[in-house]
């Protein structure tokens, strides 16, 4: 599939980020920084997330009244052809502009183009549905896979990866919920087609792809580890059988799930240590918080409360002790800050979210800090 | 592209030299993996689920535990970190301040987590302040103002603002501004537009006279939304329109302004989203049903397509070069 933004100018704006970050570390001078930018030049626009947000919201405005617009002329009430006729002539327009602005403005995920893929896969599926009607889930999902897979593959648009995903594990689960014993395997099925998804995806070493690939090894981790995880396993198999109990029946294969749920995030850490990888260390971290969480929703003795201020203490303790112990890098970790402070106006503004400023006669001002999120926040 | 294929291409083409090549490449080899924002984030949310657990655990016990003995832990507690962010602060400074101490961020900012549980617990108990509920606020507000300027911290400044807002009847927190403050009868949008248009000024003032500049991004942006939601707001539900109109579009302004010259794309944005939903209201109210119905499509399309030629054309209004 040809790709829609320059190849080239993706590569050298890696080579640029590569070299700034040297830059950093003074590894490289700062002519040597400018003759990087010289000689690996990208005119990509660029705005930062702000703009790209304004481009995006009126971007849709704007397609949305096209739509209007164009059925202004083409469409009188009724019959569905029509419709799908105008949805079709709108799709084709969506496409032209986009091409059309990729080349002369040089667009790179700027918000805009965003706008416009959506709109015109949007517009591009309607007319299915209308076309088959009454056809079985999976069978949309295909077309729908037929659909989105080019798109992401010529626009590396990182909404289409989670589509992808999320269509693929939809055709899994309707094919396997036909039949009794594809019930009882689901949990299997899923860790299956996500660690096929896994490593498949790794495969692909293109930089046009790279956090394409990124968002599929995350999704794919994730629900490898929920797949296997025992609370997800045992309430929805619940939910699945059509029990309307307040507390699930033990599952099949119950001692494997509780490997499973221990094992997997575990693993996850240590072999992100080991390899330096980002995306599976903080799934780990994050996988970690939510086994601790099926552990106490099963055999906890304590209250909401009492494994909050648990769980607080010991993860102050924990990286309190581990900031202590990695202040000299140690077997190839360290707590040396690599990058900048991006966020810091970000935490603040959380800061004032979660904790406020309100004592009143009504008590105590509390909520916030879910207990599964423990673990990544600020970092992604 | 692996990192050997980028150098490779940067020696081929002359701007380093193999041995800088070789030097880099080891240096990258060699390098830790760094887990420096990951310990830090689970540090934060350690102390975020720490407070806002220990809130709920002293509500529920309240009639078990001795009220003095909690009292007593929570001002230990509130106390040492105080003391420790103290002791290991570096003095004030009008500049932006790099603490090299790891922690002293973090404890300041469970020391004021703490210490508007503990100031809670004392008037849930004791009723202190009785119905000087405004007391009771302004004290951790000026406590929170006074640690944001002396050790440096922008969350501490952001609840200070919270509690600022809060003494009025305020929510300011940008994501509750709209579901958090009950405009309904009108009362709050002046004082809501004041208290935005000052923090707005306070912002403004410290980045002028270069007072702790990197605070005015958390001044005018809590202030600014407060001030532009509350205007509109204004404008949608009560009178005299014409004073929140030419409010709202005198901060739209402003913020536009201050976007050329700060060069600062989110104030660029809330300059022009607010000013179009301003605008356009004002348009469609002029124009009567009918006309609106009939106009409504053409507006909105060829107005949205104008915004992107202007946001996309930013980088010349900013006057940014590059």
């Amino acid at each position: 599939m040809k790709k829609a933004y320059n190849e080239t100018w993706v590569e050298n704006l890696h080579i640029q980020a590569q070299a700034a970050e040297w830059k950093a570390k003074n590894l490289l001078s700062e002519e040597q920084l400018e003759a990087v930018k010289e000689v690996f030049p990208e005119k990509f626009y660029r705005p930062g997330i702000f703009v790209k947000i304004g481009l995006f919201f009126f971007g849709v405005i704007a397609c949305t009244f096209f739509v209007g617009f164009l059925s202004l002329f083409l469409y009188d009430g009724g019959s569905e052809v029509r419709f799908s006729m105008l949805s079709l002539i709108c799709c084709v327009c969506f496409l032209f502009s986009l091409e059309f602005l990729i080349k002369t403005r040089n667009l790179f995920h700027s918000g805009v183009d965003n706008a416009l893929l959506y709109a015109a896969v949007g517009a591009g599926i309607v007319p299915v549905f209308l076309v088959f009607e009454n056809a079985p889930l999976w069978m949309y999902c295909l077309v729908g896979l037929a659909i989105v897979i080019p798109a992401t593959l010529r626009y590396a648009d990182l909404l289409g990866p989670v589509v992808i995903f999320g269509l693929l594990f939809t055709v899994l689960a309707d094919l396997m919920m036909k039949f009794p014993l594809g019930k009882a395997l689901l949990p299997f099925g899923v860790m299956i087609l996500s660690a096929a998804i896994y490593f498949g995806s790794r495969k692909n070493k293109a930089l046009y792809y790279r956090e394409c690939k990124q968002i599929l090894e995350l999704l794919s981790l994730v629900t490898f580890y929920l797949g296997g995880n025992y609370l997800v396993v045992r309430e929805l198999n619940a939910v699945i059988s059509g029990l309307n109990v307040s507390i699930a029946p033990q599952i099949a294969f119950a001692p494997l799930f509780y490997m499973f749920t221990f094992i997997i995030p575990v693993l996850y850490v240590w072999v992100g240590l080991k390899t330096a990888n980002r995306v599976l260390f903080i799934v780990g971290l994050l996988a970690f918080a939510f086994s601790a969480y099926t552990y106490l929703h099963y055999f906890s003795p304590l209250t909401g409360s009492q494994e909050m201020v648990l769980a607080g203490v010991l993860m102050i303790v924990a990286s309190v002790a581990l900031m202590k112990y990695l202040h000299t890098p140690r077997h190839g970790i360290s707590d040396e800050q690599d990058r900048k402070r991006r966020y810091a106006n970000l935490e603040a503004i959380i800061a004032a979210h979660q904790l406020g400023a309100t004592p009143d006669g009504q008590g105590l001002e509390f909520g916030g800090g879910e207990f599964g999120g423990g673990g990544a926040g600020e970092v992604y | 592209m692996t990192i050997q294929s980028i150098l490779n291409s940067l020696s081929s083409k002359g701007i380093i030299s193999d041995r800088q090549a070789d030097a880099i490449a080891s240096f990258e080899n060699e390098k830790a993996f760094s887990i420096h924002w990951e310990l830090r984030s689970v540090l934060y949310l350690g102390i975020l689920l720490f407070s806002s657990g220990a809130g709920v655990l002293i509500y529920e016990n309240i009639d078990t535990i001795g009220h003095q003995a909690i009292i007593a832990a929570i001002a230990c507690i509130t106390v040492a970190c105080f003391y420790y962010t103290y002791k290991n602060s570096l003095p004030y400074s009008r500049e932006q301040v790099h603490n090299p101490n790891k922690f002293a961020d973090y404890v300041l900012l469970l020391g004021c987590s703490t210490f508007l549980g503990l100031e809670g617990y004392i008037q849930y108990q004791y009723n202190v302040f009785g119905t000087r509920y405004g007391l009771a606020v302004m004290i951790p507000t000026i406590l929170f103002f006074f640690c944001a300027y002396r050790f440096d911290h922008r969350g501490a400044l952001s609840m200070a603002i919270t509690g600022l807002a809060s003494w009025l009847g305020l929510t300011i927190a940008p994501l509750s501004v709209l579901s958090g403050n009950d405009f309904s009868d009108g009362k709050l949008i002046i004082p809501a537009i004041a208290l935005g248009s000052v923090l707005t000024a306070t912002g403004w003032i410290s980045e002028e006279q270069n007072v702790k500049k990197h605070f005015a991004f958390t001044y005018m942006l809590m202030g600014g939304n407060l001030a532009c939601i509350a205007a509109q707001i204004g404008l949608f539900s009560y009178d005299p329109k014409t004073l929140y109109f030419v409010i709202g579009l005198g901060l739209c302004y402003f913020f536009i302004l201050r976007a050329r010259q700060a060069q600062s794309l989110l104030f660029l944005l809330m300059g022009t989203v607010y000013g179009y939903s301003i605008l356009t209201y004002v348009i469609f109210t002029n124009l009567g049903a009918d006309a609106a119905v009939g106009l409504g499509i053409f507006y909105f399309f060829f107005s949205s397509i104008g915004v992107i030629y202007f946001l996309l054309n930013f980088k010349k209004f900013l006057g940014i070069k590059k």
